[in-house]
């Protein structure tokens, strides 16, 4: 089996490949100079980058064989109305199914394809939410950045805003609700109670979709009935703060980045580890053989870490500071790969015959 | 209708087709883009925003001139005319 990671950076994708997931071929940069945001492939194959400029904007790009790759035009791509007050800054996400495309973009939005991403309609009851003109960006700008749906449910999608909240749709997208109760308003609103939640990212558990696991703000949380409420779990954890959260779907296991405080951002006492649940959140373990052992003061952002397919998996992560980690052995060891990169935003990991 | 000659930067150039040098035609700066729009429209994507105009770091120069303070696009180019894409990004 090859794995294909494509890392995101500030100032360009990197591709790196492996057959054996210990060594590793690094390719030539994809779209350098650009800051590459988020990469997906659908179940058809098809490749999509979202890159990003101060100066010339965002797009999405998409390719059939991962080599050629073509942007999506302007009339067809992501975009808010001309003359407008909202701005695509950002792609944040790009969730990749079957029959639906959902990309999560800055300033906070939703767009939907139904045709593989050739053209992209504004999910317009999220985007023109009767709370939107309360929304408030946090320190990573005002984002949609997580998408979650239920392959069983095609009607009920998750959707991660920060500093907003976590809202789910059970018709489509054709309607919103705000899903935070049990969680700490980080920007309470003196009229509005369903946003100034802080959601920094949010994974699922593919058998059972009601079951999700949130990095917020406030804390690490576990939802078992699709977010109506949420608990802590935070047993072991060296810091509830942090932004990164992915899960092995076959053993269920959790993977997150403790980091210091809202104040701080970075690993605590300079102790550079991914932490680690094999009982749904209930505990977690510190891992370190293989990361750096030297203090570390870096940090891993909410799109940095992913999971590949094979048993046992393989976790990845990048760091601000331009390293990516890899273990192929659920965590339990790690090697560098070799290079040093931009600041990494984002990690997914696709695997293939 | 004048034939312009619009250079980008090589940042750019990467997702419009790889090329550094376009040729657009039009009477009017405003035409010279249309123009080239219609080539290439992924490149209207990164040099207009929202608002309809020039994206807020994007430098444009006719020949010699700064397009920044011209009042309008709605003005004439000549034959053998050159615009120059430049990012308005300076110090650190």
């Amino acid at each position: 089996m090859k794995v294909t990671l494509i890392v995101g950076t500030d100032k360009g994708g990197f591709r790196f490949t492996s057959e054996d997931r210990r060594t590793w071929r690094m390719e030539e940069p994809l779209f350098k100079g650009w800051k590459v945001t988020t990469s997906a492939r659908s179940p058809a194959g098809r490749w999509f980058l979202g890159t990003s400029s101060l100066v010339y904007g965002a797009a999405i790009h998409v390719s059939d064989d991962g080599v050629e790759w073509r942007q999506i035009d302007k009339e067809k791509s992501p975009s808010y109305p001309e003359g407008g007050i909202h701005k695509l800054n950002q792609i944040w996400t790009i969730h990749a199914d079957k029959d639906r495309c959902l990309a999560g973009v800055d300033t906070a939005g939703l767009f939907q394809s139904t045709d593989h991403g050739e053209s992209w309609q504004p999910v317009s009851a999220l985007n023109d939410h009767e709370t939107r003109p309360k929304w408030f960006p946090g320190n990573g700008g005002l984002c949609a950045h997580t998408i979650l749906a239920d392959a069983d449910n095609p009607n009920r999608i998750w959707c991660g805003i920060s500093a907003v909240g976590a809202w789910r749709s059970d018709d489509g997208g054709a309607s919103w609700q705000s899903k935070n109760e049990g969680i700490r308003c980080v920007i309470e609103d003196k009229d509005l109670k369903d946003i100034g939640y802080c959601v920094h990212s949010m994974v699922q558990d593919p058998a059972d979709p009601n079951t999700i696991y949130r990095q917020d703000h406030t804390g690490m949380f576990r939802t078992k009935n699709a977010g109506d409420s949420w608990e802590k779990i935070e047993s072991g954890l060296a810091s509830w703060f942090g932004f990164p959260i992915a899960m092995d779907p076959k053993t269920k296991t959790l993977f997150s980045f403790p980091m210091e405080s809202d104040e701080y951002r970075m690993p605590v006492d300079g102790k550079f580890r991914v932490y680690r649940s094999a009982d749904g959140g209930e505990s977690w373990e510190a891992l370190g053989e293989g990361l750096p052992s030297t203090p570390n003061y870096s940090g891993v952002l909410r799109s940095a870490m992913a999971i590949d397919a094979l048993d046992p998996c393989g976790v990845y992560i990048g760091s601000t500071d331009g390293r990516v980690y890899a273990s192929a052995d659920l965590g339990d060891t790690w090697q560098a790969l070799p290079a040093t990169l931009p600041r990494v935003m984002s990690v997914h990991a696709y695997t293939e015959d | 209708m004048a034939k312009v000659r619009i250079e980008l930067p090589t940042v750019l150039s990467q997702v419009v087709g790889g090329a550094r040098v376009l040729e657009a035609n039009g009477e009017t700066l405003q035409a010279v883009f249309a123009d080239a729009f219609s080539q290439c429209p992924a490149l209207e994507v990164h040099l207009v925003d929202e608002a309809g105009v020039l994206r807020e770091h994007v430098l444009c120069f006719l020949n010699d001139e700064n397009t920044r303070w011209a009042e309008s696009f709605d003005r004439p180019v000549s034959d053998g005319d050159r615009i120059t894409i430049l990012q308005a990004v300076s110090g650190g």
